[in-house]
């Protein structure tokens, strides 16, 4: 019971610091179909923020406009602010590198490179900093240590990471994005390929990371909102209908659209 | 009803049996016809003595070094190209009108004959130099490798799923970082596969070479001049009235399948590594 009040005075605690994102406005278009109206949203820094809600609500076009990938395809676009540490990133002269180096990205899909799991993780660090030998490989084993991926790879990094595990292949691509240092990670239903076993460990890494990085995670999963996160959002049918702690959302939401999802009565 | 099911499978597997043996029987009936009167003729000399005149003994070594030179002049030329244009079309142009339009006119040209091509060489290269010429050669069989190139590394790069894409954009990298580093390595099977199918297919090819580079009896290691080539030896030769010629030109093709064959081998190789 303590825990419980003391969760939620934390979780409270968020609300009052400035937000690390704070989206205001957000319209979000597939050619000419409207998949976001209107999403105003803060995600407090060093917390996880969940979001939720029934398949094409909108959940996964949200987490990608924060790092703006949907502008690799030509008929996506986003309107409104999306505003990390007081810049509008949506603003088109917003530098997208830098960008996407202080914002990782994690799929559901693990997508590791075809190649060996030391130069998946060297990959994109290699093209920031121009590091010697020996600070390279501290810092992979860093990743992988935070990635806690680092004991089942330490003596095979020179083999394939097609050679992994699904759930290994996903925590080194975790390893891949922490190893450029980023602020917040982007975590879209990472564990909605994973067996069981391979999707506690990632929950409990994600608990682990939140310490230090702004999270967004994006989850089918009710169940896995209610454990991993601290904020969560419900979003139906391309617009915010409720975000706010996350065990106030799930023990009593302000809205019955709310209610009638987590509950199980539709979605 | 049973019954005409039966009859029904009875008939097609008739048909198909059928069509497959007969298409097999002239694939093997070549094979065969060529190795019996090919390795007969297979020698030592073939590969150390140059082509000879009438009525003497001799070997193909100056055509297998033109046929050699032209199609690796005709893989520079053509693979860095090919796989150029077919980065554009599977990874930059994607969505442009222009790379429509360029993978239609390389279908066109994929179709292209290839007399065709030697003939538009000919114009281009041979009679403003006023000579045949190995170059020309080397130059039309890799307007022939161009398109298959182009079209193989279209699709091998396609193949790769747009998650890859998204997950190496994503870490914030160029987008020639990204494909130079990412992509090209997740299709490398493909692309391979598709440069040596292409070095397969203008290994053969006799027409365009006829006018272009079109042959020389003597070691020449020139470019710049008539070069000798393996199809265009097979093809003076079996048509001449001489004993030695043909064995020679049976000695040729043999060897030329033989390398077919080999590339092919290769090619599924690559194929099967790249399912993996």
């Amino acid at each position: 019971m303590i825990d419980v009040m003391e969760r939620r005075a934390d979780e409270a605690a968020l609300a009052d610091e400035p937000p690390k994102i704070d989206i205001r406005g957000l319209d979000f278009f597939y050619g000419k179909t409207r998949a976001l109206t209107g999403v105003d949203l803060a995600v407090p820094a060093n917390a996880v923020t969940a979001i939720i809600g029934p398949s094409g609500c909108g959940k996964s076009t949200l987490l990608r406009t924060i790092n703006r990938i949907y502008e690799l395809y030509p008929d996506q676009r986003a309107a409104g602010a999306v505003t990390i540490d007081g810049r509008n990133i949506l603003d088109s002269r917003h530098p997208l590198s830098a960008l996407r180096r202080s914002v990782g990205m994690v799929f559901q899909k693990p997508t590791p490179f075809a190649t060996t799991i030391r130069k998946n993780v060297a990959f994109a660090l290699s093209y920031y900093e121009r590091l010697p030998r020996r600070d390279l490989a501290e810092r992979i084993e860093d990743a992988l240590r935070q990635a806690a991926l680092w004991d089942e790879v330490k003596d095979k990094l020179d083999t394939s990471a097609l050679s992994l595990s699904g759930g290994q292949q996903q925590r080194l691509c975790i390893a891949r994005t922490l190893a450029v240092r980023p602020e917040i990670i982007l975590l879209d239903e990472p564990t909605s390929a994973l067996d069981p076993i391979s999707t506690a460990k990632v929950e409990e890494l994600i608990n682990e990371l939140r310490q230090r990085f702004t999270i967004v995670i994006v989850t089918h999963n009710m169940q896995q909102a209610a454990r991993v996160s601290q904020r969560t959002a419900f979003f139906h049918l391309g617009e915010l209908v409720e975000a706010g702690p996350t065990s106030q959302i799930f023990t009593n939401p302000r809205v019955e659209r709310t209610q009638d999802y987590i509950t199980g009565r539709f979605g | 009803m049973p019954l005409r099911r039966k009859l029904a499978d009875f008939v097609a597997f008739l048909f198909a049996g059928a069509a497959t043996l007969f298409g097999l029987t002239w694939l093997v009936w070549i094979l065969w016809t060529t190795v019996k009167q090919g390795a007969g003729a297979l020698s030592l000399a073939l590969f150390t003595q140059m082509t000879p005149p009438p009525g003497s003994s001799g070997g193909l070594l100056n055509a297998f070094y033109g046929s050699a030179v032209m199609v690796l002049l005709a893989l520079a030329i053509g693979t860095p190209v090919g796989i150029a244009a077919g980065t554009y079309l599977a990874e930059h142009g994607r969505h442009s009108r222009l790379a429509a339009t360029v993978s239609f006119i390389n279908d066109i040209l994929l179709s292209a004959p290839s007399i065709v091509i030697g003939l538009f060489v000919y114009e281009l290269v041979v009679r403003p130099a006023g000579h045949f010429s190995g170059f020309a050669g080397a130059l039309a069989l890799a307007i022939i490798l161009l398109p298959i190139v182009v079209r193989t590394t279209d699709e091998a790069l396609r193949l790769v799923p747009n998650q890859m894409r998204e997950a190496a954009f994503a870490l914030g990298l160029p987008a020639w970082r990204v494909t130079s580093r990412i992509i090209y390595k997740a299709a490398l099977s493909g692309i391979v596969t598709g440069v040596l199918l292409g070095l397969a297919r203008i290994a053969g090819e006799t027409a365009p070479l006829l006018f272009t580079a079109l042959n020389n009896q003597f070691w020449s290691a020139n470019i710049a001049q008539p070069l000798a080539n393996v199809p265009v030896v097979i093809f003076q030769y079996a048509m001449s009235p001489y004993d030695e010629w043909h064995s020679l030109a049976w000695a040729g093709a043999f060897v030329l399948t033989i390398f077919v064959l080999g590339l092919n081998l290769v090619v599924r190789f690559f194929a099967r590594r790249g399912s993996k």
